[in-house]
């Protein structure tokens, strides 16, 4: 996972704030943790420039914390679960937490879906929004 | 879909013998325990029907730390751990070539292998996928409308149905998700085409050409794979007609996660 850009200030105004704004004032850092799971360096020249990365935004829901930064661009053959798992390390889950991810506000997708499957599908403005929580949200 | 409903009812019936052993290298007894025998329905999922396997082999194994999470049973078919939730049938349909019947299945509960498979110790687990599945089905179909508006009760009649084999009772629901809101049938067909057991291609697909003519699954599939001249699929143990039309398919071969499961042939 690369790092796209800063989510503009402005932008996190319309976000519920409550019990994120805590967790984020304990959790500031930036940068994304040093034990995310890799991406780039361990892809081969071949299989990056094959296709293309998709644009990924992530938004918290619930009670979960909000990430410093949103916008990612991530390998198309990565897995739903290994967008999870970089959440959960990002925002500093432990391991035996739960986190849910849901599409369109609906379902979550299986762990092995691929991000490149669901962006073809649900992606909009050549991006996919992918949100995430701590508890079930939509069932 | 009336007059179809015979196909309906043979696809909900199809059943498969499996032969499940214990791993030899679990085996804590002197002597190995007998294979355990079990036809499964193809539309279910194995941790659905696999209850009586558990407790078949659970007496030979390790006594000790038996309860404990990591040592959830797993099967393992051709040295290849059998990912849950995926339909048993399209698990049958992926390994067809290596398949022969009964199907061996080898049991696990020991070294479960979490990098490949999802944690599954309880049945409220699958429950929660095989909604999910339904309702991502239906925001393909529908725009997520018709199982939004349904009730709770639905939902679970749905489950039900598919946890204990009851046809009525899961078609009385299933029919209003398969039902075609206008002439032109689903917005787009929701379908999963494997290449592989770990990788299946998703896209958006419409039941209708540009000029209002049927697609088929011949159209599908050159969509899907330009390049490939001679795919076809397989699906419920059988290849079907490349000129059957998606529509029709989607509402007669979709697996009760509302999906078709179709594994390339090429």
């Amino acid at each position: 996972m690369s790092e796209k850009e800063e989510e503009p200030q402005t932008g996190e105004a319309s976000e519920p704030k409550t019990p994120d704004v805590a967790a984020e004032e304990t959790n500031p850092n930036p940068d994304p943790p040093t034990t995310e799971p890799s991406s780039a360096n361990n892809e081969t020249p071949v299989a990056s420039d094959k296709e293309k990365k998709i644009e990924v935004l992530l938004k918290a829901t619930g009670d979960a914390p909000i990430m410093t930064k949103k916008k990612w661009t991530v390998p198309p053959d990565k897995t739903l679960g290994w967008i999870s798992e970089f959440i959960k390390k990002f925002i500093k889950m432990g391991p035996e937490e739960r986190l849910f991810l849901y599409i369109n506000q609906t379902f979550a997708p299986a762990p092995d879906q691929t991000v490149k499957n669901i962006y073809d599908c649900y992606g909009t403005d050549g991006k996919l929004i992918i949100h995430y929580c701590k508890s079930q949200a939509w069932g | 879909m009336a007059n179809d409903r015979e196909v309906l009812r043979e696809i909900w019936e199809g059943k498969v013998p499996v032969c499940f052993q214990l791993d030899p290298e679990e085996v804590y007894d002197l002597q190995a325990p007998d294979p355990f025998y079990l036809m499964v329905p193809r539309l279910s999922y194995f941790p659905l029907c696999t209850d009586k396997v558990r407790k078949h082999f659970m007496r030979h194994v390790q006594q000790e730390g038996q309860d404990k999470p990591e040592n959830e049973m797993w099967l393992e078919f051709n040295g290849i751990p059998l990912k849950w939730h995926i339909p048993i049938g399209a698990l049958l349909d992926l390994y067809h070539n290596d398949i022969q019947l009964p199907w061996n299945i080898v049991v696990h509960f020991r070294k479960f292998p979490e990098d490949v498979l999802m944690r599954c110790n309880n049945k409220e687990i699958v429950e929660s996928h095989f909604l999910s599945c339904i309702k991502e089905a239906d925001v393909l179909k529908h725009r997520g409308q018709l199982v939004s508006n349904m009730q709770k009760k639905d939902h679970n009649q749905l489950w039900l149905g598919l946890l204990n084999d009851k046809f009525d009772q899961f078609w009385a629901v299933n029919r209003k998700l398969m039902e075609a809101t206008s002439d032109e049938g689903f917005k787009y067909i929701p379908f999963r085409c494997y290449i592989s057991e770990d990788k299946y291609i998703q896209r958006l697909v419409k039941p209708l050409l540009e000029d209002g003519h049927r697609k088929t699954l011949k159209h599908l599939l050159n969509e899907l794979f330009p390049n490939e001249e001679t795919a076809s699929v397989r699906t419920h143990g059988i290849i079907p007609s490349l000129d059957a039309p998606l529509q029709w398919l989607s509402e007669h071969l979709s697996y009760p996660d509302n999906f078709l499961h179709l594994i390339l042939i090429t």
